[in-house]
C-alpha cells in the first residue's frame, strides 16, 4: 500500500481530523480508513476533470459527511462488528467510551451502560462473597426504625449494621446472580441495539 | 386534510427508508458476488443494479464492519490512475451469508407478493 503523493490541502485537513477522532482504533486501521479514504477522494476528483474547483472539493467531503460524522459510522460499526465475535462487557465499554468521547448519544448510552454493568457486578459480587460473610453480606435494609430506611448491597467485609437487617438471607445467592446476569445481559443488548439505531438513523441520504 | 396527508406521507417515506436500509448488507454482498471491487464501484453498483441510494459516509465504515466479521476481505490493488485502491471481495463466510439471506429473501418476498397482489392491482 502507497500513499497518493498529490492531495488538496482541504482534503489533507478533513483526513487529518478525521484521524485524530479515530484514537483508540490502531494505527493500522487508522492508517488504511484514512488511505482508503483519500483513494475515494482522488477517484472523486478525477471524475471532476483537471480542472477542480473548491466548490468540487467542498462537495466531495460534504457527501460524506463530517469528520466526527464519520468517525462516528466507523466506531458504531467497529462496535457492533465486536460485539458478533466478543459481547464482553469489558468490549463494549472499551467501544463505548470511543463512540462517547465523539457524540451525546454516546455518552448517554455509556453512562447508562456504565451504570448498567456496575449493578449487574454488584449483585453478582454480593451473591458471590454470601457464602464468605454469612452473616454480613447481602441486601441490607438499615435505618427502618428512625423512619428513614435505605437499602444497601453490602459485601460482609465490615460488621454487622446495628440498626437494620438482611432482606433476602440465602435467596441473595441465586436471586443476585440472577438478577446480576440478567442486568449485564440487558445493559449490552441495550447499547447494541442503540448502537444500531444510530447507525441506522445515518445509513441513507435525506430522501 | 393537508397536514394529515402530508403525515402519512412522511410515514410512508419513513417505512420505505427503514425497508432499503434493512436490505443494506445484502445488497453489498450480492454486489460483490461476480468479484472483487473497490468501495466507489460498489456504490455504483448499488446505484445502478437497484434503488439504494447509499450515503458515502456509509459504505466504508459498513464495509469494515464486514471484513471484521470475516464476511469479506480487502486487498490493495495499484490502479492506472496511479493510486492504490482497496478491493473487496466476499469470502466462503461471506458467500454462505449472502446465499443464505438471499433465499430468506426470495421466500418472503415471494409469500408477500401473492398477499399484496390485490392492492397492487388495485383492486
Amino acid at each position: 500500500m502507497t500513499t497518493p503523493d498529490h492531495a488538496d490541502p482541504k482534503i489533507e485537513a478533513y483526513l487529518a481530523k478525521l484521524r485524530a477522532q479515530l484514537r483508540g482504533f490502531n494505527d493500522q486501521q487508522v492508517a488504511e480508513i484514512v488511505a482508503e479514504l483519500r483513494s475515494h477522494m482522488i477517484d472523486k476528483l478525477a471524475i471532476s476533470g483537471d480542472a477542480v474547483t473548491p466548490a468540487q472539493v467542498d462537495a466531495i467531503l460534504a457527501a460524506l459527511g463530517t469528520p466526527e460524522e464519520l468517525a462516528n459510522q466507523y466506531i458504531t460499526d467497529n462496535l457492533l462488528a465486536r460485539a458478533e465475535v466478543s459481547r464482553s462487557p469489558l468490549r463494549i465499554l472499551d467501544s463505548l467510551f470511543r463512540w462517547a468521547s465523539l457524540s451525546v448519544a454516546g455518552f448517554f448510552v455509556l453512562i447508562s451502560s456504565v451504570l448498567g454493568y456496575f449493578f449487574g457486578a454488584v449483585f453478582i459480587l454480593v451473591a458471590i462473597l454470601k457464602p464468605f460473610h454469612p452473616q454480613t453480606a447481602g441486601l441490607w435494609l438499615l435505618h427502618e426504625s428512625t423512619g428513614d430506611p435505605e437499602f444497601s448491597f453490602r459485601m460482609g467485609f465490615s460488621s454487622t449494621p446495628p440498626d437494620g437487617r438482611d432482606l433476602l438471607g440465602w435467596w441473595i445467592v441465586p436471586l443476585g446472580l440472577l438478577a446480576g446476569c440478567a442486568l449485564v445481559t440487558l445493559t449490552t443488548r441495550s447499547a447494541l441495539w442503540c448502537a444500531r439505531q444510530y447507525r441506522k438513523s445515518r445509513t441513507l441520504p435525506p430522501t | 386534510m393537508r397536514p394529515r396527508d402530508t403525515t402519512e406521507q412522511e410515514a410512508a417515506d419513513k417505512w420505505e427508508v427503514q425497508l432499503r436500509k434493512g436490505c443494506l448488507e445484502l445488497a453489498i454482498l450480492a454486489a460483490l458476488w461476480e468479484g472483487k471491487l473497490y468501495g466507489l464501484e460498489i456504490l455504483r453498483r448499488l446505484e445502478s443494479d437497484s434503488d439504494l441510494i447509499v450515503s458515502e459516509g456509509t459504505i466504508y465504515p459498513l464495509l469494515s464492519r464486514l471484513k471484521s466479521v470475516g464476511l469479506v476481505r480487502s486487498e490493495w490493488v495499484e490502479s492506472d490512475a496511479g493510486h492504490p485502491r482497496k478491493y473487496y471481495a466476499l469470502t466462503g463466510a461471506g458467500k454462505q451469508r449472502g446465499r443464505e439471506m438471499a433465499g430468506m429473501w426470495a421466500r418472503f418476498s415471494s409469500s408477500m407478493d401473492k398477499l399484496l397482489a390485490p392492492l397492487v392491482r388495485g383492486k
